[in-house]
């Protein structure tokens, strides 16, 4: 390899090729986006089961499985059982066999969705509203209580903005008055959340947008 | 009462019900079960990443071998994923190689990717105005300008005084923190009826069919 040719010189032009391509798509969909977007899905999906491969598989399944003790042998079979099970599920024909492993891990997941739930949600976010009114905490009680206030209710009328249920009556399901005032309070605070959100995602993308710009102008710039 | 799928909710329930008892009662043999379950738990998911693989391979080996349109991308797809795969396997992930690729392929590519974000969303943002024009339309797209306005400093007259340090910190730290406050709480709750549905049997996504309505 001539010795004008480094590894930085590599990253850098297949970088700024694939930059490139991927922002053509700005003058519309055309075979080089497509092409930079295929090699992008086949090397994440690669590199994302190499990762699978050294981080879990290896030291978790294969190697307890060589060099483990009896117990650790024994513990492994049921993983290595339910793993071959899940293999199934690659062929219609197999699929029904690969239930079980799926429902193994559902009902994991069902608990860990649960205990995080309750855990991680809501009661942080709870014992959060109810702290907005301890009035021992730094800044004076009136701020306090009039920010507190407005995040209660704004909390409340959201969660009565999600309160779907509505009873039946002859001319059709009907909701409650009161429960429709609140949840169009409540919309109000959900647009405003989701308006400072898109403005985060937006200044997170223009970030993204400049620091694209920036790499393509300096790459241009080093060869002149 | 049909016992299709019975061993699979069996199973569903049984590993919910001790992973669940393990998060909220201390006791050794519970907490040592819980994570024996939840490695066994991250084993299956990394199975599952190569079902995923060998399906993707699957479905673009089938459009290559009938030559179907856009045959030439699925090929390229399969190459780098071979290429990838393989090159990852025999030098492991933290190999210089493989930060080249991540480098040179990955993150060019994601940057990009949300680099583009900036028009599309500018453009939904416009659409919005058009197609839905409403009172929560115009309280959403005021609201993310009034905080992009806040946020940074602007060209010749830096920071907006009042609006940088008043109605900006108003916006985003108590009416947004309340909506978001709402939202968390009601994806919480959301989250616990749909787990203790599937613990319950009630919901059975895995496969075994579900019970009919009213639980009978």
């Amino acid at each position: 390899m001539p010795a004008w040719i480094s590894l930085d010189l590599i990253t850098a032009s297949v970088s700024f090729l694939l930059t490139l391509m991927v922002l053509s798509y700005l003058v519309g969909d055309n075979p080089l986006f497509r092409l930079a977007i295929h090699i992008f899905i086949g090397v994440s999906a690669g590199y994302a089961a190499a990762m699978a491969w050294h981080q879990v598989l290896s030291p978790k399944l294969v190697q307890p499985l060589l060099s483990g003790n009896m117990l650790e042998r024994s513990l492994i079979l049921v993983p290595l059982l339910l793993g071959v099970l899940l293999l199934m599920k690659l062929s219609p024909r197999t699929a029904r066999l690969g239930n079980p492993a799926m429902a193994f891990m559902v009902g994991a997941g069902a608990a860990i969705a649960v205990g995080g739930a309750v855990l991680g949600t809501l009661f942080p976010q709870i014992l959060a509203s109810i702290n907005l009114f301890d009035l021992e905490t730094v800044g004076s009680i009136p701020e306090r209580l009039f920010e507190g206030s407005i995040i209660l209710i704004g909390t409340l009328t959201t969660l009565a903005y999600f309160h779907f249920s509505a009873k039946a009556t002859p001319s059709g399901p009907q909701s409650g008055r009161l429960i429709d005032v609140l949840g169009g309070i409540g919309q109000v605070f959900i647009a405003i959340t989701f308006g400072v959100l898109f403005a985060g995602a937006y200044a997170a993308a223009m970030t993204a947008l400049i620091e694209r710009v920036y790499f393509l102008l300096n790459f241009i710039a080093s060869f002149l | 009462m049909k016992l299709k799928g019975l061993f699979s909710t069996a199973i569903a329930m049984a590993t919910g019900l001790i992973v669940l008892v393990g998060y909220f009662i201390g006791a050794p043999v519970l907490v040592n079960l819980r994570i024996t379950i939840l490695n066994w738990v991250i084993i299956l998911a990394a199975v599952a990443v190569f079902i995923g693989l060998f399906n993707l391979l699957a479905v673009h080996a089938d459009k290559i071998r009938n030559k179907k349109k856009g045959g030439f991308f699925s090929l390229m797809l399969v190459l780098f994923m071979l290429i990838t795969l393989l090159l990852g396997l025999w030098l492991r992930p933290d190999h210089p190689a493989m930060s080249l690729i991540f480098n040179a392929v990955q993150l060019p590519v994601e940057t990009s990717l949300m680099a583009m974000l900036v028009v599309t969303l500018t453009y939904a943002s416009i659409r919005l105005l058009h197609r839905r024009y409403n009172l929560f339309s115009v309280i959403f797209l005021a609201t993310a300008l009034l905080i992009l306005l806040g946020s940074a400093p602007l060209p010749f007259i830096g920071s907006v005084p009042i609006l940088s340090d008043m109605i900006r910190p108003f916006i985003a730290q108590v009416l947004a923190a309340a909506g978001a406050r709402g939202i968390l709480i009601g994806v919480a709750l959301g989250a616990l009826t749909t787990g203790l549905r599937v613990l319950f049997g009630a919901e059975r996504p895995y496969g075994g069919s579900n019970p009919p309505s009213g639980g009978k």
